[in-house]
């Protein structure tokens, strides 16, 4: 409906930008994960300076581009936020042809439900939500989410501390689709995160492998990124993809429909999907990366941590949510509340 | 409300000392209304409005989010903050209060570089800081090397993740804000008076719950309101160092303006808990007044 609209503006923009101010770049990314030195060879190289703002939650980020203020030019969401932001039409259409490189990009990590036409994202780094073990200190094997919850793991686990993770093990757990997120689903998730929870040390998204490495924790699921530097820093800490399903991730690039550097942003974008560039991101943050041609650019230790390139198993991306996000916080809230 | 922005009465008749004290004030009315009332007024209009399905803002009126605050969930998550906030607050009030009257008593130079010693944690960010307590309280750690060195503890004691680190972590983290008032109140206390009750017979015990207590209660209310205000609200450290096993408020708070995306019931538990602290500031202010007339 409103699409031919914003291509239209989008093209008005793209004609006006290059005469304003193609030497900026607005670019919003998760903290951690866009190597400093990668920015300043961009500008280096093409003299485009980057402006670059950082957020901690997917939804965070998303609250910022809906609210308006700054106008950002790249921004850096999760499959499921990119899938939201496309539905409220916040992300302009791509130029495939200033995105040379985009045939960089494996096959498998293209058309997925949250753009299934690929025409709004780049992916940029993906990854696994799974299960990190330290081999040293658990003997018995930890194959999925059902091994991990055991009572004599009690006060030995750390899990991310973000809810609808937690309510997307349990749905494996009892073998439903972690979309599925109907009310009755939920609820059928409660009793199962009502023995969990309690078993639990640590709630934390921002850095679990700090309480694996000070031993205070045993076993734990984690971002696959984290356990891949755990891995890199003792062999110790094996990670498994959860045998009953695991969460993966693609976290993209796009540009909202607010941009006003559109030909800087593609430039930018494209300069990602470079092999060398994208190695240079593979080497500071270990997840998988989903460039063909950087992969063999990959030391082979690097391709050989089960972290970042594990064996194959079932997984899904997430999709968006609406309200449902109310009751799950509340389930989750209630059963950290009744400890 | 208004008491706080009324300007110091000046000397009657003359008009142009109130013009210049208002023009002293304006920046700081400037700031507080920016900063503090215009925000408090937004959250107040959010607390009323509902969300849509990607969690924007509908401006539709709603008593809902109201309603949700008063479910008996959120008032055990809040009773549990007091809890923690109290035993904070105490803690540093009986930590702070002797090293605070300890240093207002001591010579010009030694009383500078004690206070300098205070106040050094905050060139440090409150971060780093709190991070550098999980090394000392995590199971391998330096409390518990210490502990096992001195053969007081057998095997190493969890520390970390537990409540006993999170109020740890939040008296470390307040305790100058109890020092300082504190301190600023004792150097201020006549010694005079102090050596007058002895004189008049009092044991140094009597001396000081019958003179000094009483004469640097301004600072202790001034200590207690900055350390246990902002220590119901803290949500870093009990993430940090609680390992978020049980919700306070702040982390509920947090939790609907990122996870949950309900802006809201954000605002509305934010409202309620500016009253509350309204509510809780206006009794200790109260509480002099009462003691004066009692002991005249």
């Amino acid at each position: 409906m409103t699409g031919p609209f914003l291509r239209l503006a989008a093209l008005a923009v793209l004609a006006a930008a290059p005469a304003r101010a193609a030497e900026e770049l607005n670019l919003f990314a998760w903290s951690e994960y866009i190597p400093q030195g990668v920015i300043d060879r961009f500008t280096a190289e093409t003299g485009i300076r980057v402006n670059y703002e950082t957020f901690s939650s997917g939804e965070e980020m998303m609250a910022k581009v809906l609210a308006g203020g700054t106008s950002y030019d790249v921004v850096q969401p999760p499959d499921y936020i990119a899938e939201a932001l496309i539905q409220a039409g916040m992300l302009q259409r791509l130029d495939p042809k200033l995105l040379p490189h985009l045939g960089n990009i494996l096959p498998e990590f293209l058309h997925l439900p949250h753009d299934p036409t690929q025409s709004y994202t780049v992916p940029y780094m993906t990854g696994t939500v799974g299960i990190v073990v330290n081999t040293q200190a658990v003997k018995e094997p930890v194959l999925g989410y059902g091994d991990v919850f055991k009572p004599s793991h009690a006060g030995r686990i750390v899990v991310l501390n973000d809810n609808r993770e937690l309510v997307t093990w349990a749905l494996y757990s009892l073998g439903k689709a972690p979309n599925d997120l109907t009310a009755g689903n939920i609820e059928l998730a409660r009793p199962v995160l009502a023995r969990w929870i309690p078993l639990v040390r640590v709630f934390d998204s921002d850095s679990p492998k700090t309480s694996l490495l000070n031993g205070d924790v045993d076993l734990g699921i984690v971002w696959s990124g984290e356990a891949a530097i755990l891995y890199q820093q003792d062999p110790k800490f094996r990670y498994v993809l959860p045998s009953e399903g695991a969460h993966r991730f693609v976290d993209v690039l796009a540009i909202p429909v607010h941009s006003e550097h559109v030909a800087a942003a593609h430039r930018f974008i494209d300069f990602v999907l470079l092999p060398d560039v994208s190695r240079q991101i593979s080497d500071a943050f270990p997840y998988t990366n989903p460039n063909g041609a950087a992969r063999r650019l990959l030391s082979a230790r690097q391709l050989a941590n089960p972290a970042s390139y594990p064996a194959n198993g079932p997984r899904d991306t997430f999709r968006a949510i609406g309200r449902v996000s109310e009751q799950i916080d509340q389930v989750v809230t209630d059963l950290k509340n009744s400890r | 409300m208004q008491a706080l922005f009324s300007p110091p009465s000046a000397s009657p008749g003359s008009q142009q000392p109130t013009r210049r004290a208002w023009l002293m004030l304006a920046p700081m009315v400037l700031w507080l209304v920016l900063f503090a009332v215009v925000p408090l007024g937004v959250l107040a209009v959010y607390s009323f409005c509902q969300r849509d399905e990607l969690g924007r803002l509908v401006y539709a009126f709603s008593w809902e989010s109201y309603a949700r605050v008063f479910d008996p969930r959120y008032l055990r998550i809040l009773w549990r903050s007091l809890g923690y906030a109290t035993a904070t607050t105490a803690a540093c009030l009986a930590l702070g209060y002797p090293a605070a009257f300890y240093i207002a008593r001591r010579e010009v130079r030694l009383r500078e570089r004690l206070l300098l010693l205070v106040m050094i944690p905050f060139w440090t960010s409150f971060l780093i800081r709190t991070y550098a307590w999980i090394q000392i309280l995590k199971g391998h750690g330096l409390l518990n090397a210490v502990l096992q060195s001195l053969h007081l503890v057998s095997a190493p004691v969890e520390w970390l993740y537990t409540p006993t680190a999170v109020v740890i972590g939040l008296v470390y983290s307040f305790l100058p804000f109890m020092m300082l008032p504190i301190f600023a109140s004792a150097e201020k206390l006549d010694e005079s008076l102090l050596e007058a009750a002895q004189d008049l017979g009092a044991g140094p015990l009597r001396v000081f719950w019958t003179v000094a207590i009483p004469l640097t209660r301004p600072g202790i209310a001034a200590g207690v309101i900055l350390v246990f205000v902002p220590a119901i609200g803290m949500f870093a450290v009990t993430d940090l160092l609680g390992g978020a096993q049980v919700p306070l408020i702040g982390n509920v708070i947090q939790n609907q303006f990122l996870q949950a995306r309900n802006w809201p019931f954000g605002a509305a538990l934010g409202v309620v808990f500016t009253l509350l602290f309204a509510v809780s500031y206006g009794l200790l202010q109260r509480e002099p007044r009462w003691e004066r007339r009692r002991s005249p």
